[in-house]
């Protein structure tokens, strides 16, 4: 019988997290991973995180990944990987690792096993061809192999729009994006960045059929009447090699329910989820929780979830005592309730639909004339006919701010709580475009209406390779991804603070200055 | 893939059981889960019921007017992963 002090099971965000909070404390931990690499789904994360700056908020996911891994090699926490958890009960944990049983003693547990994928039954889904959004990320961000090279993406949600995008930095074309409900499930910006792209949309549809011999040759779409009843004769046939489900998660719960502890169903958590206090302590002592296995959200807040399990853990085990517990705690919620806040937060759930709040970005991945004229990041006419200016087309309330502390000159405030939309102080902006690249949404561009006599500058964030040459003429397109004009690459910046993500500044008839905002990738369409 | 395949919607690919399969049990007066899992193994595979046991769920909620919370989890118990049986081996040794 092998005694660990704390098991963590599971090395995603969640259970990395909550490990190095626990090992700060003094805790001697081991962490559970069945997989070959520690780091969950971050790992497969190459875009950048939202959140706030403090909280690597602009880094992308599998830097956090690293950083999260040095810090639990730093403290001395054991990973085992490949060490598959098959059995749990309140103080036993069952793990096979190398075709070999092994029984550990724990006086404490934390579960942070994460979530699966949902799957989508319609006739032919078992064709090669269809698989989850997730495996596809995989495919692409970890193997660097691609998939496909037509993919129609079923689902909105954030993974589907994520794994779209990072489809189309693979190389491979996204033919579509399907959703059931009548909006955009995920952040509009994500939305936003696949329709520069030129990605349809098709809200309000669903995948009826997959066609091929062998393998995937096309995808029949149906559209949906208001009660997600498929409308006879409305179907359409789309050229596809990939289909990609991407229509939400399931928490993997059988190791908490196994040893016993209380669940509730909760549906916009996932579906059964085990009942936790506010310290993610479950209804058997000693066994915490956190992370999508008690509510499926973002990395951002499975790592705070795990930090606090952490702090509680070390708490149960007597490493620190209840009031300096209650400190760390209070401050550990208080991100947590920060980042839950805005219009995609646990306060407003998503099940909620009513037709009068389904407009702009939403309904169509790119935002309303009033959406623009309302958003106090939208610079007044006046000051952009005095010359550079930032354009921070930001109109949803998601949690994030690093074009806060981006800006040098202070031009920018989101202030508290960090799901504010950010406010431009137009007359302090120079227009330097250093918020430009630090967006993690690449929702902010800069517009030089005085450049030339009758051409206007943009400047706009870029991710897609080859990158462009100085002096190229390439397709300018607009939020829509149409092409609406051409323009001449005056500028192409690739600063290393920036991660991979480009700014191009593009010279354009001034007429387009509001209506251009990328380019076609490659150059041209 | 057979011709059936493409003609069927299949619910649960580890041990192919189709959507047709599971309306009929549930016709039958196999309306849960773990009662469907038992009719038809679906849930029994490799996967142990990861992809489908939620769809599953769903055809039941659309057959018998339950609602999704109203349907049962099925039991879980070791192992969650599936595993040889000489693994076990010798170890009470």
């Amino acid at each position: 019988m092998n005694k660990v002090e704390l098991a963590v099971i599971g090395a995603g965000p969640a259970g990395l997290a909550a490990a190095i909070e626990a090992a700060q404390l003094g805790v001697k931990v081991v962490v559970f991973d069945e997989n070959a690499q520690p780091g969950g789904q971050l790992f497969k994360q190459i875009h950048k995180f939202f959140g706030s700056r403090e909280h690597k908020a602009g880094t992308r996911g599998f830097r956090i990944g690293q950083e999260l891994l040095a810090q639990t090699e730093q403290l001395g926490v054991k990973v085992n990987l490949g060490s598959t958890v098959f059995g749990l009960d309140k103080r036993n944990l069952w793990v096979l690792k190398d075709g070999r049983t092994e029984v550990f003693q724990t006086d404490a547990v934390i579960v942070a096993t994460g979530a699966s994928e949902n799957a989508l039954a319609f006739k032919g889904s078992t064709l090669p061809g269809v698989m989850t959004a997730g495996a596809a990320q995989t495919f692409i961000n970890l193997h660097r192999v691609l998939p496909g090279k037509k993919v129609l993406m079923v689902g909105s949600g954030n993974v589907g729009l994520i794994v779209s995008y990072q489809l189309m930095q693979a190389g491979a074309e996204v033919v579509g994006l399907v959703e059931a409900a009548p909006q955009i499930g995920g952040y509009g910006v994500h939305a936003a960045k696949i329709k520069r792209a030129g990605v349809p949309l098709f809200l309000g549809h669903t995948i009826t059929e997959a066609i091929g011999e062998h393998q995937v040759e096309s995808a029949v779409l149906t559209k949906l009447n208001g009660r997600f009843q498929p409308i006879p004769g409305s179907e359409k046939t789309l050229e596809a090699d990939t289909i990609c489900i991407a229509v939400g998660l399931t928490p993997m719960m059988e190791l908490a329910r196994m040893a016993g502890a209380e669940f509730k169903y909760a549906p916009q958590m996932g579906g059964h989820v085990p009942i936790i206090n506010d310290n993610m302590e479950t209804s058997i002592a000693g066994m915490f929780v956190a992370g999508d296995v008690c509510g499926v959200e973002e990395a951002s807040s499975a790592m705070e979830e795990g930090r606090l399990a952490g702090v509680t853990a070390a708490e149960y085990l007597e490493y620190v005592d209840g009031i300096a517990a209650a400190d760390r705690k209070a401050l550990i919620r208080e991100q947590l309730s920060a980042i839950r806040n805005g219009t995609f937060g646990k306060a407003h759930p998503r099940d909620e639909v009513k037709e009068e709040n389904i407009y702009g970005l939403k309904s169509s991945g790119t935002p309303s004339k009033d959406e623009l004229d309302s958003c106090p990041g939208v610079p007044s006419k006046e000051r952009l006919a005095k010359g550079p200016v930032a354009v921070i087309e930001c109109v949803q309330e998601i949690p994030c701010n690093p074009c806060e502390q981006a800006c040098p000159r202070g031009a920018i405030k989101v202030g508290k709580p960090i799901t504010s939309l950010p406010q431009l102080t137009e007359n302090v902006c120079n227009g330097c475009a250093s918020c430009v690249t630090a967006c993690p949404g690449l929702a902010i561009v800069t517009v030089d209406r005085t450049y030339d006599e009758n051409k206007a500058l943009v400047t706009f964030p870029y991710e897609y390779l080859p990158l462009p040459e100085t002096g190229a003429i390439v397709d300018a397109v607009n939020r829509q991804g149409e092409k609406i004009c051409s323009g001449q690459v005056v500028k192409v910046r690739n600063n290393k603070k920036a991660d991979g993500t480009v700014a191009i500044s593009l010279a354009v008839p001034e007429e387009y200055a509001m209506e251009v905002r990328s380019m076609a990738k490659g150059g041209t369409k | 893939m057979t011709e059936t395949n493409k003609k069927e919607v299949i619910i649960c690919r580890c041990e192919d059981v189709s959507e047709a399969e599971i309306k009929q049990a549930i016709a039958e007066g196999f309306t849960t889960i773990n009662a469907i899992k038992k009719r038809l193994r679906a849930g029994m595979g490799l996967c142990q019921g990861r992809t489908c046991q939620k769809l599953v769920a769903r055809i039941i909620a659309q057959e018998t007017g339950k609602s999704m919370e109203e349907i049962l989890l099925p039991t879980t118990r070791p192992p969650v992963r599936p595993i040889v049986m000489g693994a076990f081996e010798g170890e009470d040794k």
